[in-house]
């Protein structure tokens, strides 16, 4: 061998077989029974007439051998192409969604009749979605079915699968069903109002809107001093001096801001979501104060981040601006119940900035919920319970000792929230805007207070 | 057993409640066109008597089940029914008779076709219906003219049947038939 040989090599990647390129399998049509209906007559019309020396037999048989002849003097070849269109773009709780089921013939026979089903999520209210819809593809075209219709919940909807049954031939042959996934559509949730006006307990780094509790440089007049060495000539307020006859500063606040955690709850899902324009389940409220709140403060240019506290334990770093609003709107698209119940979930103080803000959005069913707030609380965080129990949440009725057990149970949730408020957990039932503004002074004031146990 | 019935009955009601115009109208036309195909076929005597009955529900058969056997069995009926009429009965082999069994045999065929593929609530677009119709009624159009040719030339062989010509038609008729269901397997 010498060094101008070229090297055989193998290709690295297998060639790809041709029916695997397709796409598609052979195409499956099959015969109906119409078509054996068709055979059997015209075959037995035909003996008959000429056993018998009948020709008004024979003529009855023509039809049926006539329609045969037409129907299948050209036979389709390929299957039907199916796909689903969905317009997912920033959909919200109630807005509308614009689907289309397509079916492409790429045959050179027309399509009789596309029989099409389409199923889409309880959530996606879809206009006749629940029928099939019967078609006629003409050859080389397609035909679409325009699905119309409101989401009204939020989360990954979909909208599908869609399965084809095709008649071509006169009904003489039919194709197997042709199947396509669901298309996805991201509904977000509809953000209830919210505001606080009151300042956040600890606020972090050295730029920000809120304004701190540390003398330095920034908007907030926090009151006027002698000047000393090191101040800064534009700050000498020249009214004072001249009338005190010393020099004086206007000595300002410095402006911080704070990182908010805003912690769900999803151990479990309580209550019956209605969608947007029916009641909301605890996880509904969850999702929705969530936005609510990170829309708030982002737009106070917050730094905010999210987590799951349940078997999934997602989070979603800190992050300030509009970006980080989009990016937590998808986040709470896929939040969902943990359904593991008994595993025992580690989040604890170690997993919190000392200075963020904590929320935590609970229906405070789960004890390790009480638990984990407790902790938190114990370990100096700055920490805000928002009830997310519907007002009329209670069980399926299932006995004669069902609503006592009911009231039982409120009695004893009662008690729990009683006290994790003697522990020093505010908890506040949701109500959109303001509702966080009494208990935030509370945090605040004792943030103010020295720190340490 | 009072579970399955009353089972029975609540999917006969979601049906009938979810129901849609054409898919209807097309199991209409299936009882009409075998109604239609029965009353000519069979003896007069038969069908105006007692047992016009049992024609109305044979009709009606193949409309509610157009899937099964109903509509084979039914198209044989009629054939039997024409067979018996025109030898028992004596019934002369009018050609309008021929024309309209022949078609109204294979309309109840082709609905039946059509209505075994199409889900009784299903939201159709009249284009399907039209374009299935039209195929019908040139299907139709042509065995018509070809009755009434084949009809005027035999009047004079009716009833003048050879061995020979049984021997060829009959292997004509299985020819036929070999062939349309050869016609599947064609490349």
């Amino acid at each position: 061998m010498t060094v101008t040989d070229s090297p055989t090599l193998r290709a690295a990647v297998p060639p790809a077989d041709a029916g695997a390129a397709e796409g598609w399998s052979a195409p499956a049509w099959v015969p109906t029974r119409a078509l054996g209906r068709t055979v059997l007559l015209t075959g037995l019309f035909l003996v008959l007439g000429v056993a018998l020396g009948r020709v008004d037999l024979v003529l009855l048989a023509a039809p049926f051998a006539i329609g045969a002849a037409v129907g299948l003097r050209r036979m389709p070849r390929s299957a039907p192409e199916l796909t689903i269109d969905a317009d997912g773009d920033h959909i919200v709780e109630g807005g509308e969604v614009h689907a289309a089921v397509t079916v492409g013939n790429p045959d050179v026979i027309p399509y009789d009749l596309v029989v099409l089903r389409t199923r889409t999520s309880p959530w996606v209210k879809l206009e006749d979605a629940d029928r099939p819809f019967a078609v006629r593809v003409e050859p080389d075209g397609w035909t679409a079915v325009d699905l119309s219709g409101r989401a009204v919940r939020w989360g990954r909807q979909d909208v599908g699968p869609a399965a084809a049954r095709v008649a071509a031939c006169g009904g003489l042959l039919a194709c197997r069903p042709v199947v396509v996934p669901a298309a996805g559509v991201r509904v977000y949730p509809e953000t209830e109002p919210f505001a606080a006006t009151e300042a956040l307990p600890a606020a972090a780094g050295l730029v920000g809107n809120h304004r701190s509790r540390r003398p330095g440089e920034g908007g907030e007049l926090a009151g006027v001093r002698p000047f000393a060495p090191g101040d800064r000539l534009r700050r000498i307020d020249w009214r004072v001096s001249l009338r005190t006859r010393d020099l004086h500063v206007a000595a300002t606040l410095s402006d911080r801001d704070a990182e908010v955690l805003l912690l769900l709850d999803v151990l479990g899902e309580a209550g019956v979501s209605g969608g947007v324009e029916g009641k909301a389940s605890v996880l509904d409220t969850t999702v929705r104060a969530a936005a609510a709140i990170a829309e708030h403060y982002l737009q106070r240019g917050d730094r905010v981040s999210l987590a799951e506290y349940g078997s999934t334990a997602r989070r979603l770093r800190a992050a300030t601006g509009r970006r980080q609003y989009l990016t937590v709107l998808e986040w709470l698209l896929d939040v969902r119940a943990s359904s593991d119940s008994a595993e025992d979930f580690v989040f604890g103080a170690h997993n919190v900035s000392s200075d963020a803000l904590v929320v935590v959005l609970t229906p405070l069913v789960d004890p390790r919920a009480a638990d984990m707030l407790a902790g938190l609380v114990q370990s100096g965080r700055f920490t805000v319970a928002v009830d997310t129990l519907p007002a009329d949440a209670s069980a399926a009725a299932s006995g004669p000792f069902t609503e006592l057990a009911t009231r039982l149970w409120r009695m004893e949730r009662e008690n729990v929230l009683g006290r994790l408020r003697e522990h020093g957990v505010p908890v506040v039932t949701w109500a959109g805007a303001g509702s966080l503004d009494l208990v935030l002074r509370d945090v605040a004031r004792l943030a103010s207070a020295p720190r340490g146990r | 057993m009072a579970g399955r019935l009353s089972g029975g009955a609540a999917r006969v009601r979601r049906t009938v409640t979810r129901a849609t115009i054409l898919p209807l109208l097309v199991r209409c036309g299936i009882a009409v066109a075998f109604f239609g195909a029965l009353t000519v076929a069979w003896p007069v005597s038969i069908v105006t008597s007692r047992y016009a009955g049992v024609v109305v529900l044979a009709a009606l058969w193949p409309a509610v089940a157009p899937r099964g056997r109903s509509v084979t069995l039914v198209a044989i009926a009629v054939v039997g029914g024409w067979i018996a009429d025109t030898t028992w009965y004596d019934s002369r082999v009018a050609l309008w008779r021929v024309i309209v069994i022949a078609t109204l045999l294979y309309l109840g065929h082709t609905l039946a076709a059509l209505a075994a593929v199409l889900p009784t609530d299903a939201v159709v677009n009249p284009a399907v219906l039209t374009g299935w119709l039209t195929r019908a009624g040139l299907v139709v159009l042509g065995s018509a003219v070809l009755t009434v040719v084949v009809l005027s030339l035999t009047a004079g062989l009716a009833g003048g049947a050879f061995l020979l010509a049984t021997l060829v038609g009959m292997a004509a008729a299985v020819t036929a038939t070999v062939l349309i269901a050869r016609l599947l397997r064609r490349p």
